[in-house]
This record gives structure tokens, sequence and C-alpha cells, in this order.
């Protein structure tokens, strides 16, 4: 076990956003195999992260910070695991739903995945289900979050996942929902695969959801 | 820089106006001038003589100018300090300043394991101390019970001997008489380094209590002089029950109190001039249906916030009451009534608000309940903390950096403050519905009793010199060979 892996787990650790590029740098620099630095390194300091977060140990703008320094250290190694053909993570089409404004908690699901490895495409909000199906043509993703604040709204949810069946594209995609009025009850009766109900358990549905967890 | 501005730290809170605390204050100086206190004490009638104090009989009347002299003499800010040296557990009495901690003398317990209402034991003494050792905003100890399980006369010797080693928090001891304070006495100057070392940073202080309506008993004073004449800072606090042993209204009950107070004032003064006072007094009602001294009425949170300002207005700290409940159980009652007067006695400022953890009226002490006090004190902590406004907090750089539709969580700003501006609970389950169901679907009872059992499983206060453990030994068999032919 090399000692770099161990920086590079304690600098996830601290959300040392500047650090990781250079330690995953000097890594690459000695030899050592992109898969390793990933899964060694920057995985093993992701995974107490989370451990911490959910002992109540961290709170989640350090979480953030160190999601955001992970993404940094993957962004580096991304093209080296494409050649070495790992497998990545999936990508996400984020959006908060048709007439729903709010998307605090959709843009922390977006950086708690790809925090998590996931390439994330943002939508933005108040998308219409067409926008989704569109998207979903253009980028391919593994899987189609989204998100509503309001009871008023979260129907909208439903409409989208039907627009969705309705392009023919449902089995292409994992449908994962989620907002402050969301349960895992609603989320089973619109058809959805499941439902997160914080950013940290979002971003852990997804890597379930692509089978990376 | 900026001119004629004024900055409010913290929330204001004020009751009376100055020209009605002036009232008050002209009224105990009447009561303790024109009707006066029996002194059930001989040497103690003959001290306050000389110091002019107008003795006749057991009745002791003192002159204005006498009070108004004792005053001036007793400190408004001082420190009792933690006995091993941490500064953390020092107490800084001046204004501004709410501490809070347990109360005397219950003879119950809530049993830690069971949840039952049993006799309080001496190893109830070693739990109370080590669990306020722990806590974060509770800053003094008592012992929340009198030890049934030993000589009734060591019950406060074994009290102070079984709390003393288990938090180095300041004690307030609670005592009979003169012997049982000189045991504790030599526990605490054992750890200090001797009588000089302790008049410099004292460890405990001595709790008094005289009678309502205006009698100072033998032991209440026995133990005053004991205090004052060793310079421990002292209590010297009333109980009276508005409507029974004192007026039923509340300006009635707070002069009434504060002269039954201030006679120990003038007292202690008269021996040990500039020894540390506290103004007491337990202000309540007696509920008129259930005949109690009611711990959970508003009037005891309103008569002490009442009590307070009179104290402050006269230059003394105060002896406050909160945290406390009627409720025999852990309960929303008990939640209801304690964390309102912690709130309440947080607002006034009250120096040392004690029986925080008192339940069923006082007569069983719940450590369960200290606890759960412990959330509301930190709760109400945040909120007399107040906000702050300057260019950093008022963030306008960072309001615009941010702009429309984007968020604060990688803000340098936010990840500066996030920790000191929010006040993060313990207790309190914030968690989502699926989160609180699968840890077990606890209420704040269950989460209380686990973290009461958390921190005696783990928590380690700081060792008392092997010398004063000795010295303990030694001090609670010399008691025991004094009492062993009385009944």
């Amino acid at each position: 076990m090399s000692e770099i892996y161990e920086q590079i787990a304690t600098g996830i650790l601290e959300g040392n956003v500047p650090k990781i590029p250079e330690l995953v740098q000097k890594a690459l620099d000695e030899g050592l195999n992109a898969n390793d630095i990933l899964n060694d390194g920057l995985v093993v300091g992701m995974n107490e992260v989370g451990n911490r977060f959910k002992s109540g140990a961290m709170f989640i703008p350090e979480v953030l910070k160190s999601a955001k320094a992970m993404h940094a250290g993957q962004e580096l190694l991304r093209s080296l695991l494409a050649a070495s053909g790992a497998a990545q993570t999936g990508k996400i089409v984020l959006g908060t739903v048709q007439g729903d404004l709010h998307d605090i908690g959709k843009n922390l699901v977006g950086m708690m995945c790809e925090g998590a490895g996931f390439e994330v495409i943002d939508l933005g909000f108040n998308i219409e289900p067409e926008k989704f199906t569109e998207a979903i043509k253009k980028h391919q993703p593994n899987i189609v979050g989204m998100s509503a604040l309001l009871t008023t709204t979260m129907r909208a949810m439903g409409y989208t996942i039907k627009a969705i069946e309705e392009a023919g594209l449902r089995d292409k995609v994992k449908v994962m929902v989620g907002g402050a009025p969301v349960d895992a009850e609603f989320a089973e009766r619109i058809g959805a695969d499941g439902y997160g109900h914080n950013a940290v358990s979002g971003a852990e549905l997804a890597k379930k959801l692509v089978g990376a967890a | 820089m900026r001119t004629n501005y004024r900055i409010n730290s913290g929330v204001r809170f004020e009751m009376l106006s100055q020209d009605q605390l002036q009232e008050l204050f002209d009224g105990v100086l009447h009561v303790l001038e024109n009707i006066g206190l029996e002194v059930h004490h001989d040497e103690g009638r003959d001290i306050l003589k000389n110091a002019g104090a107008w003795v006749d009989g057991k009745r002791v009347r003192i002159p204005q100018y006498l009070v108004k002299r004792s005053l001036e003499m007793a400190p408004r800010s001082f420190t009792i300090y933690a006995r091993d040296g941490n500064p953390k557990h020092d107490i800084h009495i001046g204004p501004g300043r709410a501490h809070f901690g347990p109360g005397p003398t219950p003879p119950n317990f809530i049993d830690v394991e069971t949840q039952e209402r049993r006799p309080y034991v001496k190893d109830d003494a070693r739990i109370v101390a080590t669990v306020v050792d722990a806590l974060p905003n509770i800053d003094f100890c008592e012992s929340l019970g009198t030890i049934s399980d030993v000589h009734p006369d060591l019950a406060a010797s074994y009290e102070f001997a079984e709390m003393f080693p288990n938090t180095s928090k300041p004690i307030v001891a609670w005592s009979y008489g003169w012997d049982d304070s000189e045991d504790i006495h030599k526990i605490a100057v054992a750890e200090a380094g001797g009588q000089d070392a302790f008049e410099r940073r004292p460890n405990y202080v001595h709790y008094c209590e005289p009678l309502s309506p205006l009698v100072s008993t033998f032991e209440a004073v026995d133990k005053l002089i004991f205090a004052a004449r060793h310079r421990v800072p002292l209590i010297f606090t009333p109980c009276p029950l508005a409507g029974g042993t004192a007026p039923v209204t509340a300006a009635g009950i707070i002069i009434q109190a504060a002269a039954e107070s201030w006679m120990g004032l003038v007292l202690a003064q008269a021996i040990q001039p500039g020894v540390p006072f506290f103004m007491g007094g337990v202000l309540s009602v007696m509920d008129m249906n259930a005949m109690i001294l009611s711990y959970g009425a508003p009037e005891l949170a309103l008569m002490m916030a009442g009590a307070t300002e009179l104290a402050h207005f006269a230059g003394l700290p105060l002896w406050q009451t909160g945290g406390c409940t009627d409720s025999k159980v852990l309960d929303e009652q008990a939640s209801l009534e304690g964390s309102i007067s912690c709130f309440f006695s947080a607002l006034t400022g009250g120096d040392l608000c004690h029986d925080v953890g008192y339940t069923e009226s006082g007569i069983t002490g719940s450590i369960l309940q200290t606890v759960m006090m412990d959330e509301a004190i930190g709760y109400s902590r945040r909120i007399t903390r107040g906000i702050e406004v300057n260019e950093d907090t008022l963030a306008t750089d960072t309001i615009h950096n941010v702009g429309p539709n984007g968020h604060y969580l990688y803000e340098e700003h936010t990840h500066r403050y996030f920790k000191t501006e929010f006040w993060y609970p313990n207790l309190c389950d914030r968690h989502n519905f699926e989160e609180w169901e699968a840890a077990g679907k606890t209420k704040m009872r269950d989460r209380v009793i686990e973290r009461t059992r958390d921190i005696l499983s783990s928590h380690k206060p700081s060792a008392i010199k092997p010398a004063t453990k000795k010295a303990i030994k030694e001090i609670l068999e010399a008691a025991e060979a004094r009492v062993k032919d009385k009944q």
C-alpha cells in the first residue's frame, strides 16, 4: 500500500480541492495504476466521508467539499480509466420538474453524484417532460433524476415518467426521484426505480441503480 | 470605525423598570429595618449586634445603612474554580452570565437502569457527578438527593466525598451543620493545597437555607458562620411559598425572600468582608389545590426573574431556579416546564441556576431530567447569544458571489460560520421519517436514557490528587467515629 493513497484519502476527507489533483498527478508520475488510485485512494476517502456524515461527525458543506475534491481527482483519471476499459460509474440526467423553481436539493444530488464518479448533466429547473425525453435521447444516461419541492409540482414527476414511457425510453433508463414531500411510497406509485431522502442517500441510490455499490 | 454605534450582544430581557426595582429594594430595606427577622443563633445575633443591628430577644432588625454597606462589600464578579485547573470548568460570575446545575436533597431518585423511583443512595452521587461532568451545558454540580444508605448525620459528607472525585466542575455543597461542613471543607482544601490556596481559588460553594417566613434557623446561621470564616463563597436561600409562607403576590414574595437572604448577607460580610455571596430564594406558588410547592409553575420563572433583577439591581449575583418540574416521570410535562424555566433563567442571566433535574415538585431527583435539560439549556443559550452584526456577517459579498439561483454550500463564508452560527442538537431528532424509523423510532425519553447510559459507561472525569483520595478516606473514618454512638 503506497503512502500516497493514504494522502489522497486524507485529502478527500479534508475536502482539499487544490491538493487532490496534485496528489493524483504525483501518484500517476510514480507509475501507479489509475484504477488503483481511484479505488485505494479516492474511494477510500469518500467512503469514510459517507460514514462520518451518517454518524454526525461531518456536515453537508464539508461533505460537498470532499465531493468536489473527489470530482477533481476523477477528472484527471477519467481518460485513463476509459482507455484501460475500466467501467465508468455512469451518466445521470438531473432536473427539477415542470412548474417548480426549487433546485438546491437537486444541485446537492448532482454534486454528490459527481463525487461518486458519475457524469452529471444538469438540465436545471422547471423542466417539461419533453425536455427530459429529449435529454435521454441526446445523452443516453443510465439514470434520470427528478426533484420537486412542492406538493403541487410533485405530480409532474409522474407525468414525466409517463412521457418517458410514451417515448419508448423507459427501459433504457433508471428513474430516481427526490425532494422534501416525496417518499418511498410515492416513488413506487408513480413507477420510479428509487427514492433518496437526501443528497447523500441520492448518490448512494444512484450507485445502487447502476450496480456500482 | 463608527461613532455612536450601539451593539446589543445577545438578547435583551428586562421585566421591571428602575423605578419598580427601587420600590422593591426599598421594600426589602423596610422589612429588614422595621419588621426584622428571628435569628435562632446566639453567636450570630452577637455578631449582628456588633455590626450595628438592633437586637431584641431573638428578633433582629437591620438599619438601612448596614444593609447598603454589606451590599457594597459583597462582590458582583468573581470566579469559582475547577478543582483540576481546567479553565473550561471555571465559573465566572458576573453580569450577563447564566450558569446551570442540579439541586440538593430530594429523598428519592429515578434509577437510571430501571427508571423506577426509589430512595437516593450513595452511588447516585457518583452517577450525578459523572453525568454533570460530561454534559456541555451543565456548569456546576449538586447531588439531586440525600443519601439514605449511610448514617443520617453523614449524608452530606458522603455526598461530597462521592461527587468531588467524579467531577471537576465546581460543586455547590449542602450540609446539615458545622461538623459535616467541616468534612466537606477539608476535602476541598486538601485538593486546593491548603486554606490559603483555597481562598485564592475557591473550588466549591456552600449552600445554607433559612426558613420562611422571616426566620434564620440555627443550622442555617451555623453553616453560614462556618462558610464565612473559611471564606467559602456562599448561598443563603430561603424557600418561601407564595400564599403559604410568603405573600401571595410576586412583588411581596420577592421582598420577603430578599430580606431573608440579606440577613445572611449582613452576617456574612460582618464576619468576612468581601466573601462572595449569592442572594437566594426558590420562589414559587403553593398550589392551592394540590398543596405542593410548584416547581413547574409559570410563576416560578416569573418570580425568579423578578428576584434576579432585584439582586442585580442591588449588585449581587443570584441563585436562580429552573429546569425543574412537577411531573413524576420523564414526559411532555417535564420537558415543557423544565425547558421554559431554563430559557427564562437564561434570559435573566441569573447567575447560578439550580434544580435542573428536580421532578415531582422537588421530591425526586432525576439525572435523566438534567440530561434532557442540558439540551434545553444549549437551545436557550443559542438564542440568548443573539445575532452578530458586522461587515462579515452581513455577507453582502457572499450574496454577490452566489447571485440569483445559486447556492451557498460551497462558499467559504458558509464553511467559516456553519458550525458556530447554528446550534446542533444532541437529543432532538431532525432526521427524516425513514431515517428515524430505521434508527428504531426512538422518542425523546429513549434518547435521554441512552445518552445518560453512554456517558456513564464512557466518561472519565479527571482524577483528584492521590493525597486528596487519602484525605477523603481519613475524613470519612473520623466522621464515622464521631457519630458511631449516635442513633
